[in-house]
Parts: structure tokens; sequence; C-alpha cells
């Protein structure tokens, strides 16, 4: 399910000229950038796919950068945040890279400084993006158990026999073994251990 | 014997007769009065030697003539004395007249004469005896006692004053007072003298409310240590008028025994009111004085005699009224030694060309706290008194002295704030165009960085490091323009010019100024223009200054809410350009609209409350005006006229 898209820098700046700029300077290390004036035209027009991030200038009309970071947050959107402006100062920089922000630049900057962290910004958005993915994944296949295979899968991550997982569900053994099988192969786990890491990605809650 | 008897009897008897007729002749001496016989047959009179005297004449023997007599009888009083004589010949009465004469050195005397007709047997008349008595000196005391008594009386009446005494043991703490009143003293009370002096109660009864028991206890202190009195009372009449009354009492004493009481009533009703009156307007002035630290005063300096220093004068100089007469010399010993040479040649100057003077400044040190203090002087000379007498005034100026320098210093300080104005709207402007400007070389510097990468290609993109070229160049070229905004406020104290400004421009500039802090607070800002390119004839820079204020302003009052900013302008039925600028802030009371303009005004906690006064000050140079109103919704208008361009240049 990994996303062949091109990775896309996507540009937020009132000043035209600045916006331009970025623009041609992603463009030359032969990335694609797609320019904004505001956070709303960014909103309206978003069409993520494929890694990502986003190059914000913190001082905007109606609203600033870091109300945008944060709007962003609320509503669930996960993109690496870079940000310029033209008089940054520390609390505010400090504010920006707590929310997440991957870096924070003062114009004029060094053109290889901001092409540094937009890299790194996609790298960690592609992660990101493969974990969700995974995740994803089992996710999936999860939904594919029934209730018995869910309930003796827990017990199995907990650490528990097939024997003390048969009384403590009042089933025979080869009953349990059944549902073990069924479970280790629709979650496609080679091994206890590889479905531990699983129902730990999935958070799913241990037993006691 | 008989003849030696009859010669020794006459003898005694002409001796007798002599030693009579000498007496006769010292008693008609001492008493003035000759005796005179007038022979009615021939006409012939018969003179003692003291009426010869009496009439100037000496004595002699013989007769005199009848019409020397009339002649030396003054004329006016001729016709009466013959009349007299004429009646009595007729009448055989005796003749009884005063008349005066005239000496032969032209004196005159008085005389009172007397005549007593004789008859003969048969009852014819001839003769008259009479008597004239020189009564000159009698009638001239009898004169002068009638003039005097007549002034008197008179001076009493027309002193309103009265005289009485105490009857034989002084006055008395009874029903009788036991006293005498003259005629002035009852007409004084208003009471009737018909009805004798009052008793006790009577005249307590007519003394005023407010003094009869003090007066009651003067009585009965006379009475009781027969001491004497003065006192002022005030009394009222019986148809209700008050009056002021002062009664002087002393005791008379003889042999250091007292007699009686003396004393006199005075009506003093006028003299003190004038007195009451005279305390008033005493009062007044020394208030008037105090009030406006000038005191007065009237000395002869070259003397060195003061005849008046008000109480103000004293204060003035630091000494106490009330310590009485200070003299001349100790008010000079407060002169400042720096100045005590020009206040004293100036004075001496004056009085040897006999000229007023007005000493504007100079500074003593009060006697009492020895503060410095700055007064000034005028003195006019008194043109009927003697040399070096002038009258004139003192006022302490210290204050007023003070007042001008505040003043003076808080000019200073409104000039020093409008350029320090200027100059902190320089510093805001300064971080306002730092964004500005840094932006276009943030993006020259990043077009720069792209152009160097599209040619370090293989092969490079030529075309798209061109772009990139001409890009920073437009990027210098904001920058440039940036700064040329800039450098139009820099100008300080050039005298003001007129030029056609095209406000629309201004408003471009100034938005394009403001933008960043325009978005830093939320505030929009756009202008409706009735034209459109409206211009006006007035100093650019002057303008630019007038908009600055009013938007930074206006965004001001939106800093915490957001809002919109509007610029406006019309012309209005006088043919000048109204601008408005409008803001959706907080707005301004009515109190605060009237005094917005004004220097020093401020409702913000940095302000210096210049920002509008400049504003005010430029547009008024302009011949326009500016003011604010309140907004029918949220937030203040402030609008200016300007003459327009067509109107400024007929």
């Amino acid at each position: 399910m990994k996303s062949a898209a091109l990775p896309t820098v996507f540009i937020i700046d009132d000043d035209k000229g600045m916006r331009q700029a970025i623009e041609d300077l992603v463009e030359s290390v032969g990335l694609r950038a797609e320019t904004f004036a505001s956070g709303e035209e960014f909103l309206s027009r978003r069409h993520i796919s494929g890694p990502s991030c986003l190059v914000l200038d913190v001082r905007l009309p109606q609203m600033s950068g870091l109300d945008f970071q944060r709007r962003l947050t609320e509503t669930g959107t996960q993109i690496p945040i870079i940000f310029i402006t033209a008089h940054g100062d520390i609390p505010m920089s400090v504010r920006a890279l707590k929310s997440g922000a991957v870096e924070f630049l003062t114009k004029p900057f060094r053109d290889q400084d901001l092409l540094d962290a937009i890299q790194q910004a996609l790298q960690h958005d592609r992660a990101a993006q493969e974990q969700q993915a995974e995740i994803h994944d089992l996710r999936e296949r999860y939904h594919t158990l029934t209730a018995r295979e869910r309930e003796v899968m827990a017990l199995v991550v907990s650490g528990m026999l097939n024997k003390q997982i048969a009384s403590e569900i009042g089933a025979s053994e080869a009953t349990v073994k059944i549902h073990r099988g069924n479970a280790m192969h629709k979650m496609q786990a080679a091994s206890v251990v590889d479905l531990v890491r699983m129902a730990d990605k999935l958070k799913l809650p241990p037993r006691q | 014997m008989a003849n030696e008897d009859v010669q020794r009897t006459l003898e005694e008897l002409s001796r007798n007769l002599q030693e009579s007729k000498a007496w006769l002749e010292e008693a008609q001496r001492v008493a003035h009065l000759g005796y005179w016989v007038w022979d009615l047959e021939t006409n012939h009179l018969i003179w003692s030697d003291e009426t010869y005297r009496i009439f100037g004449l000496t004595p002699q023997e013989g007769l005199i003539d009848l019409d020397k007599v009339r002649e030396m009888i003054h004329p006016d009083d001729r016709e009466a004395v013959f009349r007299t004589a004429g009646e009595a010949v007729r009448s055989g009465a005796r003749a009884d007249c005063e008349h005066r004469l005239f000496r032969p050195n032209g004196e005159m005397r008085i005389v009172h004469s007397l005549g007593d007709l004789k008859k003969d047997s048969s009852g014819r008349p001839y003769q008259i005896f009479g008597t004239t008595q020189d009564i000159t000196e009698r009638k001239r005391a009898e004169e002068a006692l009638k003039q005097s008594q007549f002034y008197l009386s008179e001076g009493q009446r027309l002193a309103h004053m009265g005289s009485w005494a105490s009857k034989d043991l002084g006055i008395r703490w009874s029903h009788d007072l036991g006293i005498y009143w003259s005629d002035e003293v009852y007409k004084i009370y208003s009471l009737d003298p018909q009805n004798g002096p009052p008793s006790l109660e009577q005249y307590l009864a007519v003394i005023h409310p407010d003094d009869r028991a003090s007066m009651a206890e003067t009585i009965r202190t006379m009475h009781e240590q027969r001491c004497g009195c003065d006192v002022t009372k005030r009394i009222v009449r019986p148809d209700g008028e008050v009056r002021y009354v002062r009664c002087v009492g002393v005791p008379v004493f003889e042999d250091g025994v007292f007699k009686a009481f003396h004393g006199t009533t005075i009506d003093v009703t006028e003299h003190e009111r004038l007195t009451q009156e005279l305390r008033r307007e005493r009062a007044y002035l020394t208030e008037a004085q105090g009030l406006t630290h000038i005191g007065s005063w009237a000395a002869n300096f070259a003397t060195m005699q003061n005849f008046h220093l008000s109480d103000e004068t004293y204060r003035i100089h630091g000494f106490d009224p009330r310590q009485g007469p200070t003299p001349l010399e100790r008010f000079w010993a407060t002169l400042h030694p720096e100045d005590e040479p020009v206040v004293k040649a100036t004075l001496e100057n004056a009085i040897r060309t006999g000229t007023d003077y007005d000493i504007r400044e100079f500074r003593i040190r009060r006697a009492d706290d020895g503060q410095i203090r700055v007064l000034r002087t005028i003195g006019h000379r008194n043109p009927v008194g003697e040399i070096g007498e002038y009258v004139g005034i003192t006022m302490d100026i210290t204050e007023l002295k003070r007042a001008e320098e505040e003043r003076e210093r808080l000019r200073q300080l409104e000039a020093d704030l409008a350029h320090i104005n200027r100059v902190n709207m320089m510093g805001e402007l300064a971080a306002a165009l730092a964004h500005e400007i840094r932006q276009p070389i943030a993006a020259s510097i990043t077009n720069a960085n792209a152009c160097l990468r599209w040619l370090a290609r293989d092969p490079p993109d030529l075309e798209r490091a061109r772009a990139a070229a001409s890009r920073i160049e437009q990027d210098g070229n904001r920058a440039a323009d940036v700064i040329s905004r800039l450098r139009s406020f820099y100008k300080k104290g050039t005298p003001p010019k007129r030029e056609t400004v095209d406000i629309k421009e201004i408003i471009q500039e100034m938005t394009a100024l403001f933008r960043t802090e325009a978005l830093r607070h939320s505030v929009r800002i756009h202008s409706e223009l009735h034209e459109e390119r409206p211009h006006v004839l007035a100093d650019g820079v002057q303008l630019q200054q007038v908009f600055m204020n009013l938007m930074l302003n206006a965004i001001e009052a939106m800093k915490d809410s957001g809002g919109e900013l509007t610029i406006t302008s019309r012309p209005n039925p006088e043919g000048q350009l109204v601008v408005s600028i409008s803001d959706t802030g907080v707005g301004l009371s009515a109190d605060s609209a009237e005094r917005i303009f004004d220097a020093f005004h401020t409702t913000k906690p940095q302000g210096t409350g210049m920002g509008l006064a400049i504003t005010r000050s430029i547009v008024e140079a302009h011949g326009g005006h500016v003011w604010a109103t309140a907004n029918q919704g949220a937030g203040a208008t402030f609008h200016f006229t300007l003459p327009a361009k067509a109107e400024a240049r007929a």
C-alpha cells in the first residue's frame, strides 16, 4: 500500500516574491512544489498524497502560522512543518518547535538549510506515512478476526499457555489451538513474538 | 459874730459843696455816667465833665451847641433820639433811649440816655435834665455772650452733641436716674423734653437690645464706683430708626470730694457708619492685596519716612503687620545683595529727576523665613509732596515668574515631544519597515540561490536561471521602494511645501507601510475615494504624517478586536476635500472627542498625547480642520479637510 506519489513541498507565504523564490529553489533540486497565499487557501485545495512537508510563514493574514499549525493538529492532519519568518523571536520558535515543527528558519536563510530541512521533513513524513500504512494494514487484518479469535489473541499476547487460556475462556485446549492458529494466520504473524509486536502497534489493551 | 459866723458857715458850706461836687464828679467818672441840662427855651446844653469825656471831648465851662451834639450822634440813631425827646416834651414822660455816637477821633460808643422834663409853676416845660451813660463795654460783653450762646447751641445742634449733668449725688441706680439733659440730648434720643429726663427703665428701653445689658452695667458701675464712662451704643428711636450714640461722662471732684458727673452725648451714627464702611473697605482692600500679593505704600525715600505701609507690604517682605510700624531701613535690609545696587540706583535717579519708576524685577530675602522672593515695585512721585515722596505698590511676582518659567518649560517640552514623537514614530516605522525590507531581501537571496542551482545543473537550465535572476531584480526594486518611502519621513523642520499631492498615492503608500502592522492585529484596510485621483495642494511629507497618525490611531483602537479601517474622500459644499478615516474599534466618549486633539491628552498608557495635536497643527497649517465623530456602530471616525487643488490655486 506504499504510495508511489512524488514528494511535494507545500509553500504558504503571503509574499508573492518569497513564495515564488522558494518554489523555484525547491524545484531546482527536483522536488515538486505547490504555493498558497494563505492557510485557508491550502486547506481548501489540499490533496495530499505521498510524502510532503509544509514551508510556512509565521506571520500570515487572518490566521497566523502558529494558529494554522494548531488547526492542522486539531483536524488530525499530520504534516511536518518548516517555519520561516522575517522576524522570529525565541519564544515564538520554541512554541513552534514544541508543537511539532521540524525547523524554524529566519529570513533570509541559507538555501541549504531550507533544503536540508525539507529533506529531513520529507523523510520523516515518508517514515510516518509508512508506519501509518502498516498500522492501517494491521487494523484491517485485525478486523477479520472473530470475537473469540481476538479474545484468544489477547490472552496469547499476554503470555498465557493454551491450557491456561482454555480454563480462562471455558473451552477445550483443542479449540483454543484452532482459534490461535486462525488468528496467527489472519494476522499474518510468523511467530508469537511477531503477534505481540503487532498487538503493540495496534495498541491493544493487555489482558490482566 | 453874725457875719463871722455867716462867713464861717458860708465857707463851710462852700467847702462841703466843693466836696460834694468832687464826689459827684468821681461818681460820674466811675460809672461812666454824665449829666446834662437842656434849656428848651434857648436850646442850650450844659454838660458835666463826664458827659464831655463820654463824647470824647475835653471838659470845658459854658454851653455846648445842640447842632454839634446832633452831628455826633450816629446818623441812624439821630432821628430816634430827637423823636424820643420830642415825645418826652409832649407827654411829659421820661425819655429813655440807647444810641450810638461817634467821638471826634472816629471811635463809636454806645450810650444809654435818660431825660426828665421840668415844668414851671404854670405847667410850661422849660428844661430837660438827663443822664448819659457809656454802656459800650457792657453792650459788647452782652453781644459776645449772646454770640457765644448762639454758637454753642448751634454747635450742639450741628454736632449732634448734647450735654448732661448729674443732679446732686451722681447717677443713681434706681428708678430716678437723677440727671439733667440738654435739648440736644432729647433730640438725639427723639424724646420729648416736656416729659423730663427718663427713668432708668425708660432709658434702658431705648437702648438697642444687643447693647442694653452692657449699658446697664456701665450705669451701675458709674453709680457704684463714681467713675467716668466712654461708651458707644446703639439706640432705637420711637420710629424704629437705629442710631449710634457715644456717651462720655467724667466725675467732677472738688477738693477731692465727688460732686457730680458731667458729660456729653453725641450722635455718632454717620461717623460710625463711615468708620464701619472704612473698616469694610479696608478689609476688602487688605483681602484684595493679600489675594493678588500686591502691597501699597507711601514714603519719602529722601528722609526715609514711611507714611503708609499696607499689611500686604509687610507680609511681602516677611514682616508681621501686627508687630507695629517697621522702619524703612529694615525693608531695605531685605534686598538681595546682588540686586541692591540696581534698585538703589533706579530709585536715586528717580528722586533726582523727580520721575516715576518701575523696577520690574528684583529679589529680596524675606525677613521671616529667609526665602528668596521676586518682586516688582512701581512708584509714582507725589506731585504735591516733598522731594523723594512716592506712593506706589509692590507685588510679589514669584509665583507669576515661576508659572511663566513653567509655561516656557512646557512649551519647550511640547516642542521636544513633537520631535520625540516623530522620532518614536520613526522607530515604529523602522520596525515595520524592517519587515518590509527583509522580505524582498530574503526573496532575492533565495532567488539567487535557486538561480545558482539552475546554472549548476548539467546541462544548466538557463531559462529557469534567467527567470530567477529577473525576480532578483524585482526584489531589489521592491527593497529600494521601501527605503525611498522611509526616506521621505526623515527630514525634520523643513519649511512647508505646497505641491500637488495625490491623495490616493499617499493612501497606497501608507497602506503598504501599515500592512504588516494591520495584519498583526487582523485589521483590513480599504479606501473609497470619490474620484480616481483626488488632488490637493499640500506638503506631501506632512500629509503623510497626518495619514500615518490617524491610521496608526485607528489600528491602535482595533488592536485587540481586529476590524476594518476605511479611508474615504469626498468634496464638501465649500469645495474642500473631506478625508475620513474610520475604524471599528473601541470608539471614543463624547468627552474625549472634545479634548482628543489637545496636546498631552492621551488615553494610551504609553502615549505622549502628541500625535493628534501634531495632526491638527499640520491640517490647520494647510487651512483645513480636523475633528472626530463616534460611529453609529462601533468605533470612531476622524475627519479632516484640505483645500482642493483648484481652490488652493485661486
